[in-house]
């Protein structure tokens, strides 16, 4: 007989790792709908990467505090701080990618980029050859190198919304970031894509993405825990006694044993 | 009691999903959490302008005639869905300094905005990329919802594209159209209407475009011949790229009759200016 105990306490138990596979499956889930998803002219451009395990969440929640320290404007900072915390309390993060805004635009001359009946805007402003652009020279001076294809960037949009969905439909709670996406794609995932997003997954009783206090960087749930540890192995030093032979607790001159102040 | 006629029950049922997958649409969430989407559910006669004046630009291109054909056949048919049309203003920026837009800063992207709006065939720009991502994800929650309530989710650049030329969703930059059916059997896919448009010579000639190498010949010789036939060897049809000015006059002619009509339904021109 084999059990299976779930509990999203302690973080990383066997309980809680249960849990995170659980999670896994709808991750995978998510993804075939991301590439199921309607895109213009059913053109195929999309990729997917999926993010699991307490070591490989950190090191891209670093990266984005990294970002809110040193490279997003000020208006992103607490932002990228607090999301950071929220990929810590994930359980699960999946990136999705657009492989073609940067590279291969939809060459429609829809307008959206640069208000013009032709692609101009955007050739005139990349390197390309007779209209293939050249994207081997990834050096950037922006977060993202642009201009992209916005009908190509648009598709992006139904392929998050469609693995939202998905995620909605198994009850697992999501958000989708700008800041876990480009942390994750300067990371190498979902590397054949300029623009990211990463997609935040978490089961818990309290929606991990959801009723954020002022400067969460600094007051969530697992500082107060830390909290405790600091303070609590202080603290049992100075009323301790000799428990094997005596209880302060126990009322002064009294025969009853079971008697208490 | 009652008793209801299927065909005729379904299809009136097919607003009450518009307004699901408005309400789907309205529900989706962002990146940037600054998308006001604007919404609006076309029905029936109001359509006609847009079937208009698409089947005008379809004169010139297949995908825009593709989709004026099935519109014009629906209606004959009694059977037209109602569109959700999806709108935003896309133009105003997420302000993040992310540079996805080909601008340093969303300060110097508006800075131009200002100055160089302008209009393609399809929306408004320049645009703010992460606008257009948050709109993907409204305008898939409605294609999603559309799905849950086994209706077709086709959504639509063509017929969102002209109804923004004609005016609707005013303040938006780009539109997309969501057609709430038709009721059937993939009726996006099957196209009854379209069988006898495109001969079978023509339907060859378009899949060629999409990948000649296909049916290319030995290209050493610097001149290949396209397999065009069975017998390709035999009076040979050869690859040849050049300027096409024909195509070219009938587009320009397209474009403006396509501009003049849009103008008679806004109310700008009328026969005074320009006689029927």
């Amino acid at each position: 007989m084999a059990r299976i105990h779930i509990d999203e306490w302690p973080p990383y138990s066997p309980s809680d790792q249960a849990k995170k596979d659980n999670v896994l499956i709808v991750a995978k889930l998510m993804v075939n709908a991301a590439l199921t998803a309607p895109f213009t002219g059913g053109v195929p451009g999309h990729e997917a990467e999926i993010a699991y395990g307490q070591k490989e969440l950190e090191l891209i929640a670093r990266e984005m505090e990294r970002l809110a320290h040193k490279e997003v404007p000020e208006r992103l900072k607490k932002p990228f701080l607090y999301e950071a915390v929220m990929v810590r309390e994930s359980d699960v993060v999946v990136f999705l990618g657009n492989k073609r805004a940067h590279e291969t635009p939809m060459d429609v001359g829809c307008g959206l980029c640069g208000g013009e009946p032709n692609c101009s805007f955007v050739y005139e402003r990349l390197n390309h050859f007779s209209g293939i652009i050249d994207v081997t020279d990834r050096s950037r001076d922006t977060a993202i190198k642009g201009p992209v294809c916005v009908v190509r960037a648009h598709d992006l949009g139904y392929a998050i919304g469609s693995a939202l969905w998905v995620a909605a439909d198994c009850f697992v709670d999501s958000k989708a970031c700008y800041s876990v996406g480009l942390a994750g794609r300067n990371l190498g995932f979902c590397m054949n894509s300029e623009i990211v997003a990463g997609i935040l997954l978490g089961v818990a009783s309290k929606n991990p993405y959801a009723d954020i206090p002022p400067n969460y960087h600094l007051t969530n749930m697992s500082k107060q825990v830390d909290g405790i540890r600091k303070i609590t192995t202080i603290t049992r030093q100075i009323p301790n006694h000799p428990y094997h032979t005596f209880d302060p607790a126990k009322k002064a001159g009294s025969k009853d044993p079971g008697k208490e102040e | 009691m009652a008793v209801y006629d299927g065909l005729k029950a379904t299809q009136e049922h097919l607003l009450d999903v518009a307004r699901a997958c408005a309400l789907a649409a309205g529900r989706a969430p962002a990146l940037s959490h600054r998308l006001e989407l604007m919404a609006e559910i076309v029905t029936d006669d109001d359509l006609n302008p847009m079937i208009d004046v698409l089947a005008t630009l379809g004169e010139n291109s297949a995908f825009q005639l593709h989709d004026a054909v099935a519109f014009q056949d629906l209606a004959k048919r009694g059977m037209m869905p109602p569109v959700l049309l999806l709108g935003a203003d896309l133009t105003k920026p997420a302000l993040w300094d992310c540079g996805a837009c080909g601008f340093k800063t969303c300060g110097e992207y508006v800075k131009y905005t200002s100055k160089n709006k302008g209009v393609g065939i399809g929306g408004y720009g320049p645009t703010c990329v992460w606008k257009a991502i948050d709109f993907g994800m409204a305008c898939d929650f409605a294609c999603a919802c559309a799905a849950r309530h086994c209706t077709e989710a086709r959504i639509m650049f063509s017929v969102g594209a002209v109804s923004m030329m004609l005016g609707r969703l005013e303040g938006a930059s780009f539109v997309l159209g969501l057609p709430i059916g038709p009721i059937g059997k993939n009726l996006w896919f099957d196209r009854e209407a379209w069988k006898n448009i495109l001969n079978f010579e023509r339907k060859m000639m378009t899949q060629m475009a999409g990948g000649p190498s296909l049916w290319m010949a030995f290209s050493g010789g610097g001149n290949p011949i396209l397999k065009t036939k069975p017998k390709w060897w035999e009076d040979p049809t050869f690859m040849k790229v050049e300027q096409d000015a024909t195509f070219i006059e009938k587009d320009v002619n397209c474009q403006a009759k396509a501009y003049e009509k849009i103008m008679r339904y806004r109310g700008v021109f009328s026969d005074e200016d320009i006689p029927a």
